[in-house]
């Protein structure tokens, strides 16, 4: 039990650095990239061709490989994930249901099928473990990402709270117009965003290549369980989210504890509960009357940093 | 709000788009059209049997189609004069059809070429999802068509044959291993090292896991292993640490799965992690590990894993279709396509070999009655070996034999891995190259 709890948090960490990409383009950007799971393998891939063509190291070409992804995400967004927000919010979904397909193909032209991993670029460090007491293992390369995890999600979070870049994200999260007004450029800000958010994606990219094997048509996987802890973490909320993967790796791995079926099962299920309740209760507070008072009674849960408050009331 | 410039500011019209992008699609098609049919040299005429030869090409399973390009080519060759048939001589013309690993696209293309192509056999290869639905698709039309690399157990009771009736079908015909082999296989393979006979089994809960668990795992205790079985799992899944601490505790030193692929080292490294790697002494990888790829992603936790295979370049079998002895072909696919050869290079022009001997035994491949006939009762040396349909386990089903290999780090030549046959009990005619070794933490 306790050694499902522990692998279920490490595994948590991966899920959040997948899901904190889509958390922001979501929260700050209000864009569903349906192509995220697909931009990280894209991320891996890169990292795989520094490594096997350029024969970089593997932890160099993760971080050469960061700022790439991150000009990809800014370029997107300036060419094309702007355009289509304008129409409506359906063509979003569309069009970065494309960008997955056109990627996934891409992928498959350039790299063939044949499955890859970094793991047999980083040595012994893909199975290595640290023995702890009661008989429980930890595997090096999971307590790193999780390490990175919390890393790259508090760097954020400082970024945001303390920076100016920061302070016109939150602004333009909350109301882009009227951030305009204040002399913010809400679209560099929203290419900043996506900036941020891609680079994420081929970061995740990077540990799951490293943890798994990747072969060209894996991003629409991995999008779902980015999915899951977005939701249950609360939308744009970047510590929301690295609970939010935290709670859907130990729902899995407790799950499985169950039953071996039960690992994915317990993790759509944690994931369904959590949507219902959101539903539930915003359907209460637009309905007023005494079930709006429900969340109201219960401070705790309206953190004050949250982005995704802010955004619940700023669509225009 | 802001605007942006729309595309019509780029002194492109909507209509020159319009065209210009048609016209690149059409360009893109016909490049794509010319390669799909590949003509022999006796390409017009009454005299020339149109084959349909529907694989996985692109996609997901783009892999198991890699060698059809080299075989067709050296098959095209070495068939310019066509088959004789009685007393009378045929050109052959494949006709190359690309499911992109789906198997709804698979049941169309091969209605297409029932319908468009005008073929008179079919052949179809390389797993359940690409060979049902083309199979299923001639049945309904009534075109013999010939298939291998699928369990035929997956291919006749997986499209509704029933166990002990007689066979529902009339046109389709498959040759391939089955749960049967696995069990020969198994019990002399893991013998060759000596364990504590406990096999922890990992099975997900698809079609092929659940195949096994109920047809294989029976045969296992039989022969005198105890199995432990933690259950069916969902594939994707990213944490074993349940299954892995189950495993070390009941002492497991055999270790078998038939994962999807993908799953396998994610299992084999948490398995590393938590000290299950270091205590097994047989790890048998049955549908992952059977392309040099997947091992070498693996790194050196991958040398010594077991497996079994349906075709090796040491086969002592030559492919007549196409002309080449097993190690020509795997050295030809090598230069060709610039990779280590794979199991599925042979097992393609096993499937070619058998289709130009039910052809020239039928005698009159034109007569699609008689051509169904002859695969019926179709005897046929190829590159995996003797195809006979005579002594199959069910009608329309013949077995091929699997060998036991051993993927281990390469002593010398270009490629990080080699295979060695280690066992040969469901093959005895493949001689082994090497004594099987066990399994030990980075070789």
């Amino acid at each position: 039990m306790l050694d499902a709890l522990i692998q279920g948090i490490l595994l948590g960490g991966y899920y959040a650095i997948l899901a904190a990409g889509l958390s922001l383009m979501f929260g700050v950007v209000r864009f569903i990239n349906l192509a995220h799971g697909d931009l990280a393998i894209l991320g891996a891939y890169l990292v795989l061709f520094a490594v096997e063509v350029l024969g970089l190291s593997p932890w160099v070409a993760v971080a050469a490989t960061l700022p790439i992804m991150a000009l990809i995400g800014w370029l997107l967004q300036a060419t094309w994930f702007a355009r289509t927000v304008k129409g409506g919010f359906l063509l979003p979904l569309l069009t970065t249901f494309g960008l997955g397909a056109v990627l996934q193909n891409g992928m498959f032209g350039l790299f063939g099928s044949d499955t890859k991993s970094l793991g047999n670029h980083i040595g012994n460090l893909s199975w290595a473990s640290w023995q702890l007491p009661f008989g429980i293992s930890v595997g090096q390369l999971p307590v790193i990402t999780f390490v990175v995890a919390v890393t790259v999600l508090g760097t954020l979070q400082l970024v945001l709270s303390f920076t100016r870049l920061g302070r016109a994200i939150r602004a333009t999260a909350s109301d882009p117009e009227a951030a305009e007004l204040s002399g913010i450029d809400a679209r560099a800000v929203h290419r900043a965003a996506a900036a941020i958010a891609v680079a994420l994606a081929g970061l995740a990219g990077a540990f799951l290549a490293m943890r798994a094997l990747i072969n060209p048509y894996a991003g629409p996987a991995q999008l779902i369980f980015a999915f899951e802890a977005v939701v249950i973490g609360g939308i744009g909320s970047l510590w929301g989210t690295l609970i939010g993967g935290i709670v859907l790796g130990v729902a899995q791995s407790l799950g499985a504890t169950v039953s071996a079926q039960g690992f994915q099962l317990a993790g759509h299920l944690v994931f369904l509960a959590v949507l219902g309740v959101r539903l539930y209760l915003a359907h209460s507070r637009n309905l007023g009357g005494w079930r709006s008072l429900l969340p109201a009674l219960k401070p705790g849960r309206k953190p004050a940093a949250r982005l995704q408050h802010a955004t619940s009331e700023g669509r225009s | 709000m802001s605007t942006y410039r729309t595309i019509s500011s780029r002194n492109v019209t909507r209509r020159q788009f319009i065209k210009s992008a048609t016209a690149a699609a059409g360009g893109a098609a016909a490049m794509l059209a010319v390669p799909a049919s590949v003509r022999s040299a006796f390409a017009q005429g009454d005299e020339v049997i149109r084959v349909g030869f529907v694989g996985p090409r692109s996609g997901p399973l783009g892999v198991f189609g890699e060698g059809d390009a080299f075989l067709v080519e050296q098959f095209n060759a070495h068939m310019a004069d066509g088959v004789q048939v009685g007393d009378k001589r045929y050109g052959i013309q494949l006709v190359l059809a690309d499911t992109q690993s789906d198997p709804v696209r698979a049941s169309q293309v091969a209605k297409d070429l029932i319908n468009g192509e005008a073929i008179d056999l079919m052949l179809a290869s390389s797993t359940p999802e690409t060979v049902n639905p083309v199979a299923d698709a001639c049945e309904a039309a009534g075109v013999p068509c010939l298939s291998t690399t699928a369990p035929w157990e997956s291919f006749y009771f997986g499209r509704g044959a029933k166990p002990g009736e007689p066979s529902p079908f009339k046109w389709t015909y498959h040759f391939c291993f089955g749960v049967g082999n696995f069990a020969t296989l198994y019990a002399d393979q893991w013998s060759k090292v000596e364990t504590n006979k406990t096999v922890g089994v990992l099975l997900p809960n698809d079609a092929d896991g659940n195949a096994i668990r109920g047809l294989l795992l029976p045969e296992l205790e039989k022969a005198g292993f105890t199995i432990v079985d933690p259950g069916p799992y969902e594939n994707g899944t990213a944490d074993f640490s349940t299954q892995i601490n189950l495993f070390r505790d009941e002492g497991c030193e055999i270790f078998n799965t038939f994962p999807f692929p993908p799953d396998f080292p994610v299992f084999w490294r948490q398995a590393a992690q938590k000290g299950l790697a270091q205590q097994i002494k047989i790890c048998q990888l049955a549908k992952a590990g059977l392309f040099p790829a997947e091992l070498e992603a693996m790194g050196s936790l991958g040398y010594g894993l077991h497996a079994g295979a349906y075709w090796h370049k040491l086969f002592p079998f030559s492919s007549p279709s196409t002309g080449m002895s097993s190690r020509v072909i795997a050295e030809g696919y090598e230069v060709s396509v610039g990779k280590q050869w794979n199991q599925q290079v042979g097992a393609n022009a096993s499937l070619l070999d058998a289709a130009v001997a039910a052809l020239a035994s039928s005698g009159n491949p034109k007569d699609k009655a008689a051509l169904a006939q002859a695969l019926s009762v179709l005897k046929a040396e190829t590159a995996v070996g003797l195809v006979d349909f005579t002594a199959g386990p069910v009608p329309n089903c013949a077995t091929t034999g699997v060998v036991g290999v051993q993927w281990v780090k390469a002593s010398e030549g270009a490629w990080e891995y080699d295979l060695n046959i280690v066992s040969n009990a469901d093959h005895p005619f493949v001689p082994t190259t090497a004594d099987m070794t066990a399994y030990t933490l980075q070789g």
